[in-house]
């Protein structure tokens, strides 16, 4: 991963800038669940910040969860299972549209009611959930 | 490493005066030779007096350059230092006051000594094989004379130059007691002259010249407890300085 | 003695007889952090640095660092084992060649790292042969740094390091000086470039006339200081928006400025409350603080 400079004018702790970073990565995908982040020495003399801005970064992280720290071999990335299967989810939930608006056209609807009926029915199930 | 350190700043003076005064004694054995040898049918031998007495007066001269030397040696130091800015460097060392301060005094007085024993070596060996009458008690006379008369003027250089602020304030003022003293000593103190102490003039024999009453002790003992007491002062304004 | 503080002074004075250097200075500086010491020229960084490393004596007060006493002289020498210092006018010995400062110097450490000698001479291009005096500025300032970064103290104090050197430079000093910290080292700093003093320091003290003005954490500084641009419908006295945290306020009709160190969102409810039309919030960089900190009344 590529880090980017640590900006002390924005008036966020530069700890919070490189959790931020690091987060962003993950959930992007540019992190992948396992991968080795670099040693805090390292990061601290790349980004010319204080060893102690990333040891805070890095301990707030794995107090969230999103890292861990192995005594002696250093942190690692861990994606929520949600962000690493998501891709996959989506992947299938569009096949199973465009099964639907086949068998849907097939019934003889058009495509403009097709999406006022989709989107009338995630209305409602909006609703739904916001009740409970 | 410190005693290297102050052989490295000490060094191009011991060596100059060394070899200058290594020189002179070269000068005057060769005239002493000359001496031997002129005249109306003296032996080579010539007359032991008049060997002895040239050699008194010469080491007189000797002795001023040695003294000269002496002074120059005792410069530098700490406050020294502290005018080329460099006085931080130094005290940043763990390394006590005092120890610079004994580091700098030893390697003096070494370079002191070898600045008499050396030139009267020469004196010796050259006299030896040139046949003249040179007696090896007669130069340890001399040179424990200057050492134990002479270190005074070291210990008094040291004291300036670990008072006087100045590159060339601390050589003056040094000089200028030195002067000052010598002064003092030649108009009212002529019994306990310090300088004549060291030339030998309080024990020299004056019909052959030769070193022959007893040791100064006494003359000698004063002279290393006020080189001793003024090294102590030395330290203690050292010590008690802001850098 | 607390451990866990490198340098703590307590009541630390040296006045002189026209004026008070130092007055009565309570320094608490952590271990394991990068300090930055911080203070305009003559507001007394440079005596206390020298009374902490036994070149002054204090007329008042005491201190410890590393839990020995500076007012032993030998305490003072014991301690100067483990910490490593430049000052500030990079003080060489111009009668010796670089080798021999470095051999000379090296033998009186037994943190030196002669890996990281060598590494850095490389990376300076240090002529070995050649007198120190005949050297140029920028190269005396990187052998003096190099004399302290050659070694793994556990505590360096560095005055005004970055004087003298370009932005290359700067650069690479503050790379190591961070890379000395990640091993462990303590360091206490001072400098005037505010902008680096921002990225690498984790504690800020600021100096002013002999007496500390501030020593905060840089996070909280980021994280408290805030700069309030408010706009008034009817322009309000001062006194109305009186709320601890106020630092200063520049006002211009109904125009106000607020520098705050803390409490910012009070002052923007009281600000609203007194009718305020817009309300802009920004960060303050250090170098406001520090102007602030260190104006004269």
């Amino acid at each position: 991963m590529l880090f980017q400079k640590l900006n002390p004018g924005t008036g966020q702790p530069l700890y919070l800038q490189l959790m931020q970073q690091i987060q962003h990565a993950a959930e992007t995908g540019i992190l992948r669940d396992g991968d080795q982040l670099p040693g805090i020495r390292t990061l601290a003399t790349e980004l010319i910040v204080s060893p102690n801005t990333v040891v805070k970064a890095y301990s707030e992280l794995e107090h969230s969860g999103h890292l861990e720290l192995r005594q002696g071999s250093g942190a690692f990335v861990k994606t929520a299972r949600r962000t690493r299967h998501l891709a996959d989810r989506v992947q299938l939930a569009r096949r199973r549209f465009r099964d639907l608006i086949d068998r849907l056209r097939e019934d003889d609807l058009r495509d403009q009611e097709i999406q006022r009926a989709f989107e009338a029915e995630l209305l409602a199930a909006v609703e739904a959930s916001g009740k409970r | 490493m410190l005693w290297y350190k102050a052989w490295l700043e000490t060094r191009g003076r011991f060596l100059t005066c060394l070899i200058t005064l290594t020189a002179f004694c070269f000068i005057f054995v060769h005239h002493a030779q000359e001496i031997a040898f002129r005249g109306d049918g003296l032996s080579r031998a010539g007359r032991p007096a008049d060997y002895y007495r040239l050699l008194f007066v010469t080491q007189q001269f000797l002795v001023m350059m040695w003294v000269v030397s002496v002074v120059l040696l005792g410069m530098g130091g700490l406050i020294r230092e502290r005018a080329f800015g460099v006085s931080t460097l130094t005290l940043s060392l763990p390394v006590s006051r005092c120890r610079l301060f004994g580091v700098r005094v030893a390697v003096g007085m070494v370079e002191a000594t070898a600045l008499v024993v050396l030139p009267w070596c020469a004196v010796f060996l050259t006299s030896f094989s040139a046949g003249l009458p040179i007696r090896f008690s007669q130069v340890s006379f001399y040179i424990f004379l200057i050492l134990g008369g002479g270190l005074s003027y070291f210990a008094m250089a040291i004291l300036v130059s670990s008072v006087v602020e100045g590159e060339y304030t601390a050589p003056a003022i040094a000089f200028g007691l030195v002067l000052l003293t010598a002064i003092a000593f030649d108009a009212w103190l002529r019994p306990y002259s310090l300088w004549r102490l060291i030339t030998g003039d309080l024990s020299i024999d004056r019909h052959t010249y030769l070193l022959s009453s007893g040791f100064p002790w006494s003359g000698v003992a004063v002279s290393l407890a006020a080189a001793v007491a003024m090294l102590f002062l030395a330290l203690q304004r050292i010590r008690k300085r802001d850098f | 003695m607390s451990e866990s503080f490198a340098i703590r002074t307590n009541d630390l004075t040296k006045s002189y007889r026209q004026f008070v250097a130092v007055d009565s200075l309570h320094l608490a500086v952590p271990k394991n952090r990068i300090t930055a010491f911080l203070g305009p020229n003559g507001a007394g960084k440079s005596t206390t640095i020298k009374m902490l490393l036994g070149m002054i004596r204090p007329t008042g007060g005491n201190a410890t660092i590393l839990g020995h006493r500076i007012s032993s002289p030998s305490e003072n020498c014991r301690l100067r084992q483990r910490v490593a210092y430049v000052a500030e006018d990079k003080p060489l010995y111009g009668f010796m060649t670089v080798e021999q400062l470095i051999r000379f110097t090296r033998r009186f450490y037994s943190d030196w790292q002669i890996d990281q000698e060598q590494r850095l001479l490389a990376e300076y291009r240090l002529p070995l042969p050649k007198k120190v005096r005949s050297l140029s500025k920028g190269m005396r300032t990187k052998l003096a740094l190099l004399l302290a970064f050659a070694r793994r103290p556990e505590l360096l104090i560095l005055d005004e390091p970055s004087e003298g050197l370009d932005p290359v430079g700067i650069e690479h000093l503050l790379r190591m000086l961070v890379s000395q910290a990640a091993e462990g080292v303590t360091v206490f700093f001072s400098s005037h470039q505010l902008a680096e003093v921002e990225r690498v320091a984790d504690q800020v003290c600021i100096l002013n006339h002999g007496r500390l003005g501030l020593n905060a954490r840089i996070d909280e500084l980021h994280q408290s200081y805030r700069r309030i641009d408010v706009v008034f419908e009817t322009t309000p006295s001062e006194r109305e928006l009186a709320v601890p945290g106020i630092e200063r306020i520049r006002s211009n009709g109904r125009q106000m400025t607020v520098l705050a160190s803390r409490n910012a969102d009070q002052i923007i409810r009281r600000a609203r409350d007194l009718s305020a039309v817009s309300v802009e919030v920004s960060p303050v960089p250090l170098r406001d603080i520090f102007l602030e900190t260190v104006k004269e009344d």
